[in-house]
């Protein structure tokens, strides 16, 4: 503990000195979250066979990438996803812009909103849509009083419930990082674009948004990686009409005990959320490089 | 000219009202599902259903009555604040050290650190679960604090790094300079100031353990069920309001929460991305 206060003298070598403060918590996660994370790589890389005997065999990878089926699921894992990604950068943009532009002194209230349902249990808001898209739901209620439809719609157990569960809850997520660029960019830039003839509309085209691009990137990869990785939603909304990696492994491991294919499949998961992190990784390099 | 003028004051104001208007819908849209699992669970009704006529506190009667939920629930409490505090005794000496320091390796320790906020939950529930069943601790309540405790980091190097960088080194000087040693310094200086940092980190790793499920899943047994866990295999078997009720009771202990760190660090620095 003295030694973190002894960093304060302001003598910090370029090696790392003084750094040892942080030995106990990166022992633990070597020891707890690197360790079993590369145990289970190498776990799905040995089948136990009719001996009883595990050996080194690819054949969970082979199974998922050459079944019409996995791979129909590990596309639709991708494409939920990103069809979620999108619609939140769609949704989230203008309340981003408005919240630093416009909000004022409703800023905080603003971020006590969108961070307060992070808050809730998942599994709370996602019964809070069955309860609206149910048969006898909120909606179907509406939609009826208003005369709209004459028999109530089915709304759950379908692909766009799962979808509208997915932006609820990620949604948040991609206003505050795209907030929290738009903070940053002067806005003498757009004034003196304004004053230099340009439309709005221009303005907000031509010098906004590009600037505002790093923060729409860095939601999008919170974003896709969270879906990636969901399966709640996918069980509670989708009712076995979106079949994805996560929700697949939930079901390995409940119903077939496959521990070895859902590690595989995992796997997977592990490599798209790897990829999203190291274009995190260079995007935030940029951002370094540039302040 | 004045028409003109008047055109261009309507037209400067038109995308603003829209914009203001679409935020409205946005936040009904996403309040509008909590606002309504509230109101069922005041439900006087045996099923799920709308418009709601009569309302009671029978479902938070029956959560008195249907032990697992409200078991559960003090689980998950013991759960959150055990690991809350693990990862603070772990993630705040790492946090103080990291945040003085520039160094290329500070850079990779701390990327390490908050790795497990980038990783598939359901992943690294499996790949614990192998790993923890292999060295004998298997399904137990210090599993479930060893998973709990890896996620929690992130969460408190995070907020205590955020907090001490904008301190500053102004105080911890000014009291060096007048002689203070260094347990003194990080004793009466250090530890005040980030005491709030601490403290909300703690609370965010508490929040995002009450509602871990893709974790606690691949732990759960009869004596170690959180709350997450036994909210889903209730849902998935009935459907009623006893759910709502007791969501509405973990949001309650989760906004006030919110409340005690708006109150103490603000909920500003949530804003910027580490």
């Amino acid at each position: 503990m003295t030694a973190a206060a002894g960093t304060t003298s302001g003598r910090r070598s370029p090696l790392g000195a003084g750094l040892w403060p942080v030995l106990p918590a990166v022992i633990f996660l070597l020891l707890f979250f690197l360790l079993p994370l590369a145990e289970n790589g190498l776990q799905s890389l040995y089948v136990t066979g009719s001996d009883g005997k595990a050996a080194f065999s690819l054949a969970y990878y082979v199974h998922l990438f050459s079944d019409a089926y996995y791979l129909g699921v590990i596309g639709k894992t991708i494409w939920v996803s990103l069809l979620a990604t999108v619609i939140c950068i769609l949704i989230g943009y203008p309340v981003a812009y408005f919240m630093v532009r416009h909000a004022g002194r409703w800023n905080g209230a603003m971020i006590f909103l969108l961070v307060a349902p992070l808050l809730t249990s998942i599994i709370m808001r996602t019964f809070g849509w069955n309860v609206i898209l149910a048969r006898n739901g909120v909606l179907n209620n509406v939609l009826q009083g208003l005369g709209l439809i004459e028999r109530p719609l089915r709304l759950l157990q379908d692909p766009s419930a799962v979808i509208i569960g997915l932006v609820h809850v990620l949604v948040p997520f991609m206003v505050i990082s795209i907030a929290a660029v738009l903070k940053g960019i002067d806005t003498r830039l757009e004034e003196a674009a304004e004053l230099l003839g340009a439309s709005r509309w221009r303005t907000f085209r031509e010098i906004t948004l590009p600037l505002s691009l790093d923060g729409i990137a860095t939601g999008a990869i919170v974003v896709f990686m969270l879906a990636n990785g969901s399966f709640l939603t996918m069980l509670l909304l989708g009712g076995g009409s979106v079949v994805t990696l996560p929700l697949l492994i939930y079901q390995q491991f409940l119903l077939v005990q496959n521990l070895g294919f859902a590690a595989a499949m995992g796997n997977v998961l592990l490599v798209l959320a790897v990829i999203s992190l190291f274009i995190q990784l260079r995007l935030i390099r940029q951002d370094g490089a540039v302040a | 000219m004045s028409a003109a003028g008047q055109w261009r004051r309507i037209e400067r104001r038109l995308p603003a009202l829209l914009l203001l208007a679409f935020v409205l819908v946005f936040f009904a849209f996403l309040l509008a599902p909590i606002a309504f699992v509230v109101l069922v669970s005041f439900a006087d009704s045996e099923i799920v259903a709308f418009p709601v006529t009569a309302y009671s506190l029978r479902w938070y009667h029956r959560l008195l009555e249907y032990r697992p939920l409200l078991d559960s629930l003090w689980f998950s409490l013991k759960l959150a604040g055990a690991s809350a505090v693990l990862a603070a005794l772990f993630g705040v000496p790492a946090a103080l050290a990291l945040a003085r320091s520039r160094s290329g390796l500070a850079d990779l320790v701390s990327t390490f650190l908050l790795a497990p906020l980038s990783i598939p939950m359901i992943l690294l529930g499996i790949a614990l679960l192998y790993k923890l069943s292999a060295i004998g601790l298997g399904i137990s309540f210090t599993s479930l604090l060893i998973a709990h405790t890896v996620v929690s980091i992130p969460y408190v190097v995070r907020t205590v790094v955020a907090v001490y960088r904008g301190i500053g080194r102004n105080y911890e000087e000014a009291a060096a300079i007048l002689g203070a040693s260094r347990r003194q310094i990080f004793t009466y200086v250090t530890l005040p100031l980030i005491g709030s940092g601490i403290f909300s980190g703690m609370l965010f790793a508490v929040l995002i353990s009450l509602d871990n499920l893709s974790l606690s899943l691949f732990f759960g047994s009869a004596q170690t069920n959180t709350l997450p866990v036994v909210m889903l295999s209730y849902l998935q078997n009935q459907f009623d309001p006893a759910i709502a009720a007791i969501g509405t009771v973990q949001m309650a202990i989760a906004l006030v929460a919110l409340l005690l760190i708006e109150r103490t660090v603000g909920l500003r620095f949530m804003s910027s991305p580490s």
